[in-house]
């Protein structure tokens, strides 16, 4: 669960979380962005570098429940197929 | 209204406030002050991150104004000469597998914006974008 700001401070502070999850084994790893109300390119950065390390070791990284917010950015970027729906 | 940040990344975190200042006084809708939100978080800092050869403090200024039913933004540094629009537009279209990393932040500025332009004037790099309200 990331909240806030994902803006340049906050994706390095989400890089903190992804890199402890995948450290742990987590397959799938799910990213909820419930409670983030911004998100930037530096923030897709992280989810995109994350999204193919999992890949390549036949893992897979997925994002659940964005906000309006965050949605409407993936979404802008081409990103939308990181997104699983999940409750 | 203008804000002058220096060229230092803690520096953003001056922008939200002024910019929700700004929204409550001219009662931007929400979606706007989150488009203007995002399109300044990725200019200034990619003008921080890029636009400084040496490390000199250097001032950002930052305008912005309401007219015609617009938001104006107006985005000045005194970096070296840049053109952000000057980089090929990104295909959303790509699949996850081959998608370039750079170019996303002036890409999402071009989407969330109704009108960007650039000029160079007086040794300054300006960026303006609109958004209409």
């Amino acid at each position: 669960m990331v909240s806030g700001r994902i803006d340049g401070a906050g994706a390095n502070a989400l890089e903190v979380e992804v890199l402890a999850a995948v450290r742990a084994g987590a397959n799938p790893l799910y990213v909820n962005l419930a409670e983030a109300t911004f998100l930037c390119s530096a923030g897709i950065r992280v989810l995109m570098q994350y999204w193919r390390q999992m890949k390549n070791n036949q893992r897979t990284l997925l994002v659940t429940r964005p906000t309006p917010e965050v949605l409407s950015v993936l979404e802008l970027t081409g990103f939308k197929d990181l997104i699983v729906e999940k409750a | 209204m203008e804000l002058i940040l220096q060229n230092r990344t803690e520096e953003k975190e001056r922008l939200r406030p002024a910019l929700e200042e700004f929204a409550r006084r001219h009662r931007l809708p929400p979606a706007v002050l989150q488009a203007a939100d995002v399109a300044l978080e990725e200019h200034v800092t990619n003008v921080i991150a890029y636009a400084y050869k040496d490390v000199a403090p250097h001032e950002i200024r930052i305008r912005l104004a309401l007219e015609n039913q617009s938001l104006q933004i107006e985005i000045e540094d005194d970096g070296r000469p840049y053109d952000p629009l000057s980089r090929p537009p990104v295909d959303t279209s790509v699949p996850l597998e081959e998608k370039p990393i750079g170019g996303l932040g002036i890409h999402l500025i071009r989407s969330l914006m109704d009108e960007v332009d650039y000029r160079r004037e007086a040794g300054k790099n300006i960026l303006r974008m609109t958004k209409r309200v």
